[in-house]
């Protein structure tokens, strides 16, 4: 039942701010939802009480006859994969919720608050669903519910150019989700399997040319949602025009479901086919972290730069799970969840210089190091984040990414040096975001910033901290998937 | 209450300088800084919340001229003693040579008061207040003492203090005292006879040290009697606060600057009084340059590459001064501005404590804002300083004779050259907002 | 003839300078056979300058004599001579602007010029001549 609870405590919360009859307060639609949010994220700690750590395969299942006719039911399960992301998503809609004016320009209000808040936890509520779904069909329905939600997140509280971005993401993600649905069905025809259960489906019978197409197709649609390049183009224009929380979720959970199905489904459902495509997923991911990194360097927004950092950063994902050791397995999952987390703090940070000094571009900014007229705190933490998404030991960073270069290595060397070349040009960028915008003097013209209250503080702080903890104890990262990614690399 | 912008009603038509307006309001007898009620009211509480700190100063750098001199190891040389704490000014008190001042002669008591307690509010011993940097911050002080002896032949030759460092003559007086200083010490004067000249550049120093704590000795009760004279509503005006400064250096002018050493109570003249050295040639006009116009890059935020040309090459081009400084990375490590900032912190009038409160981060930035105001007053100084040379020097501003208004335009055009480096912060004073 | 301090004694608008010279310990010196230019303030002069300002320098008579010395030139200028020249040295050791055609000493006017003495020339001036550029 803990399942259920997971996605139907944030359904009402969303329903209750979205659609109680009454007058809600905007302090009191923020109250709601981060009530309800908090109650998801304990009800996460609870299922990690619960979790199984030497239990092979799903956990906690519940199954629910829905419309069998279709294949259709309702069933939900737990393993190693799917729990750190459930956290994640979790964690992140706390921090949301409890601070949704980040990256607003300064004496802007949040505009259509409730609407916000109820969408935030919609979104949460199908991303935890998609997470736990066991059910094909259930997997798409929720990974449908995502879109319309998105859409208007963009397209609602977006910047200038939001509409563009918008209208972007949906072609691309409809597209997604066509060749999803179309992969998803022709299985199901294929194999003839009784259901759309996850279980039930056998594609060893199938043809190898079938197999490919169907992997292709599932690639495609799972690459979009990564993505890996050349799939990319709708990210950096989404992330950029969306606001700033609303590009956290696109950045730290609904980019997770991308290399989640490319694990669950296509690696999950065709693992003799992935590993003869696997030395051209390696060289994608090659491709995606140079590609990503290179077109940061060039970047002179912010945002946009950590934008593409972020296309780079799934390219590791990519590689580890082609190389499909026990290891690089393991290091995919962290990866995971070091990139959510990483860029939730680099897009968390970016968007409080936003909120305070109205611009994210380098050129503009100047000196935020300074003591007292400067954000010295916020800085600080952009500094710390960005030696985070570096790389640099003693944070979660690192750790998820030298497990998948360790991991990947024996299976793809030529691919994972070029990665690793990748991690390099990471300083690279972040050096000059650095030094543009934190160290120089302030501008004595136009640095009269607003001061950063202490409570904006918190999310920053949080993320830190866990950051940091799960760089120094990263067996708390590792213990949830281990037996999970030992489970998937075994299957070859 | 903004004063005319407009070309004074003269023979002589109106400047085409780039800062003409600063220029016609000096030629009307106005200063650099805008004549508006808030500017008053940030420039009187800055010279309230500087003397304060600022008799400190001057009795630490005295205290360490003329007692702790040449002391190899002076870990407590901010550590003033007794006597000089209690030591009558010469310009207030009952005693003084000419009461400038109505208040007493001896430490102020607010100066008492943060000695005793600290930030910390506390009674604890010197030494812990000393150690936890909860304190007057003597650096500041020795920063500027620093500057004006490391930018040494400025207002040559009207300046001969510094000429005077380098003849016999000095020497011979520096050779008495470091005999008598460090007699019975057969390494100090051992070293003495190595490397007599390190020990003369030292004594040049001290030199600087007193000659700094005498300047300021004058200008502590020049900023308390402005700060109570406006407490008391008799100054209405930035103008008349331009005008008490100019009637001050002119009355105090004559004061003579000297160095005297005491060694085991007998005291030895480095620097007689005879020499006939004055406080507006050897001190104020000295100070002015050094210290709100020159002083030397700081390290701090910024690095300087003097090999790419970001260091002038010849010293009367620099512009690190108050005059120019960047004040908003005060509060930084580095920047000795800070300490003093940290200083006036302190004593801040409770009007302007609670106008920072109103501007941009309130009690957050203060010290930022106070620098800001802080750099308005010294322009208010510096104004003061170009009206008293202008009006010892060259002619009165109603002068009736065309040839002698150009004279004084052309004097007023060659200080506001100055600050025409973008540098200058001339043009951001005039505007209300920056703070 | 008198010298130069018979002559400044006996005239009433020189009595502050006489006694600033006096006070300054200057008497003997502008006694000596010199010869001595000497830019004589009026009173009137003195009493242009700010209040305080003859306070304390008469309470320090070095510096007292520094300014009053700034007043005298080594040699004997006359009118005729000064018109000549665009500065002449100081026995204070600093320069003096001059612009004696239209008989200006720095920013002071020479009212009464050519004032004979047997150790010097004494030209009598309205202002207080500060040192300076």
């Amino acid at each position: 039942m803990i399942l259920s609870a997971l996605i139907l405590v944030p359904l009402l919360g969303s329903l209750i701010v979205g659609f109680y009859p009454g007058v809600i307060s905007l302090a009191l639609s923020r109250s709601i939802t981060i009530g309800f949010a908090s109650i998801s994220l304990l009800l996460t700690i609870a299922t990690g009480v619960m979790f199984d750590l030497s239990h092979i395969g799903l956990q906690m299942q519940e199954f629910l006859p829905w419309l069998p006719d279709l294949g259709l039911n309702y069933s939900l399960a737990i393993d190693g994969l799917s729990f750190p992301l459930v956290a994640l998503t979790n964690l992140l809609t706390v921090l949301l919720a409890f601070n949704s004016s980040v990256g607003l320009k300064p004496g802007e209000d949040l505009k259509r608050p409730r609407l916000f808040y109820s969408l935030l936890l919609l979104v949460n509520s199908g991303v935890i669903g998609a997470f736990l779904a066991q059910n094909l069909m259930l997997f798409f329905l929720f990974y449908e519910v995502e879109l319309i939600p998105f859409y208007l997140l963009i397209v609602i509280w977006g910047s200038a150019k939001r509409e563009y971005a918008a209208t972007k993401f949906l072609i691309y993600t409809a597209l997604s989700g066509v060749l999803i649905l179309a992969a998803f069905l022709a299985m199901n025809w294929l194999t003839g399997a009784a259901s759309f259960e996850y279980g039930a489906i056998d594609t060893t019978d199938l043809s190898r040319n079938t197999q490919l197409v169907l992997l292709a197709l599932l690639l495609v649609g799972f690459g979009i949602k990564t993505p890996l390049v050349p799939l990319h183009s709708w990210l950096p224009d989404a992330y950029v025009e969306s606001s700033a929380p609303v590009s956290i979720m696109l950045g730290g959970i609904l980019s997770k479901l991308g290399t989640y199905g490319i694990i669950r489904f296509a690696v999950g459902l065709f693992p003799e086919t992935w590993v003869s495509v696997a030395p051209v997923m390696a060289t994608i991911a090659a491709i995606t972290v140079i590609y990503g990194s290179f077109c940061a360097i060039a970047q002179t927004d912010m945002k946009r730069m950590v934008a593409y950092s972020s296309i780079g950063h799934m390219g590791y994902i990519i590689l580890g799970t082609a190389a499909l050791t026990p290891l690089s397995m393991i290091g995919v999952i962290s990866q995971m969840v070091a990139h959510g987390l990483i860029l939730a703090l680099l897009f968390y940070l970016i968007g409080m210089i936003e909120s305070k000094v109205g611009t994210r571009e380098l050129e503009l900014l100047n000196g935020l190091l300074n003591p007292i007229r400067g954000l010295p705190m916020i800085s600080a933490l952009l500094i710390l984040g960005a030696m985070a998404s570096a790389g640099i030991p003693g944070m979660v960073g690192f750790v998820a990414e030298f497990m998948v270069f360790q991991g990947s290595f024996a299976a793809f060397p030529v691919q994972t040096l070029i990665t690793i070349l990748g991690t390099a040009l990471t300083a690279v960028y972040f050096v000059i975001l650095l030094n543009q915008t934190c160290f120089g003097k302030l501008d004595t013209k136009s640095s009269y910033y607003a001061p950063v209250a202490r409570w904006e503080y918190m999310p920053a702080f949080i993320l830190t901290a866990v950051i940091i903890f799960l760089g120094i104890q990263p067996s708390w990262l590792v213990r949830w998937s281990q037996v999970t990614s030992d489970a998937i690399a075994f299957v070859m | 209450m903004t004063q005319t912008l407009e070309a004074p009603k003269t023979k002589i038509p109106p400047s085409t300088h780039p800062l003409a307006e600063i220029i016609h309001r000096l030629e009307a007898g106005g200063t650099m800084l805008p004549d508006t009620p808030e500017n008053l009211m940030q420039i009187i509480g800055l010279y309230k919340a500087y003397a304060v700190p600022m008799d400190f100063y001057w009795r630490d750098l005295l205290y360490i001229a003329e007692q702790v001199f040449l002391n190899p190891l002076p870990w407590n040389k901010y550590l003033i003693s007794d006597e000089y704490l209690d030591r009558e000014n010469k310009y207030s008190g009952d005693n003084a040579d000419l009461r400038i001042w109505r208040g007493c002669g001896d430490a102020h008591p607010e100066l008492r008061e943060f000695m005793a307690q600290g930030e910390l509010k506390k009674d604890l011993p010197t030494i812990l207040h000393h150690l936890w940097h909860d304190r007057i911050n003597m650096e500041f002080a020795e920063e500027c003492m620093r500057s004006m002896l490391w930018h040494r032949d400025m207002y040559k030759p009207w300046n001969q203090f510094d000429g005077f460092l380098d003849t016999d003559e000095y020497k011979q007086n520096c050779d008495r005292a470091i005999n008598a200083y460090f007699k019975g010490n057969p390494v100090m004067l051992g070293l003495y006879k190595l490397f007599p000249d390190m020990f003369y550049e030292q004594c040049r120093q001290m030199s600087y040290y007193s000659n700094l704590g005498l300047f300021w000795e004058v200008m502590a009760p020049v900023f308390f009697e402005m700060s109570d004279l406006y407490d008391e509503g008799k100054m209405t005006s930035v103008p008349a606060a331009m005008d008490f400064l100019v009637n001050g250096i002119f009355a105090i002018a004559g004061r003579p600057i000297y160095h005297h050493v005491y060694i085991k109570g007998e005291c030895f003249e480095i620097i007689p009084k005879s020499k006939g050295f004055t406080w507006l040639y050897e001190a104020a006009l000295p100070y002015v340059e050094a210290v709100f116009y020159r002083t030397a890059p700081f390290r701090g935020t910024k690095s300087y590459n003097a090999q790419a040309g970001q260091v002038p090459d010849a010293q009367p081009d620099f512009h690190y001064g108050v005059l120019y400084a960047d004040k908003f990375p005060v509060g930084t490590a580095g920047i000795p501005p800070t300490f003093l900032a940290q200083d006036m912190l302190h004593f801040l009038p409770d009007y302007l404590v609670e106008y920072y409160k109103q501007h941009c981060r309130g009690e957050g930035d203060t010290i930022v804002q106070l620098a800001v105001s802080f750099q308005r007053s010294m322009y208010c100084v510096t104004s003061a300083v170009i009206q008293a040379l202008r009006a010892a020097l060259l002619y009165p501003l109603d002068d009736e004779d065309p040839d002698h208004l150009m004279a004084n335009r052309q004097f007023f055009e060659a200080q506001m050259d100055r600050f025409l480096r973008p540098e200058a912060r001339i043009r951001d004073i005039q505007n209300q907002e920056y703070r | 003839m008198p010298n130069i301090v018979e002559i400044a004694v006996s005239d009433d608008r020189f009595s502050t300078l006489v006694t600033a010279v006096q006070v300054a310990g200057l008497v003997e010196a502008l006694q000596s056979p010199g010869p001595f230019t000497v830019f004589a303030p009026l009173n009137s002069a003195f009493e242009k300058l700010p209040p305080g300002t003859i306070t304390s320098l008469v309470q320090n008579p070095p510096q007292l004599g520094r300014i009053l010395t700034y007043h005298v030139v080594s040699g004997k200028y006359t009118k005729a001579d000064l018109e000549k020249l665009s500065e002449v040295t100081s026995l204070e050791g600093t320069t003096i602007r001059l612009n004696f055609k239209k008989n200006e000493v720095k920013n002071a006017t020479a009212v009464l010029t050519d004032i004979e003495a047997t150790n010097g020339i004494i030209h009598v001036i309205d202002n207080v001549i500060l040192m300076g550029p």
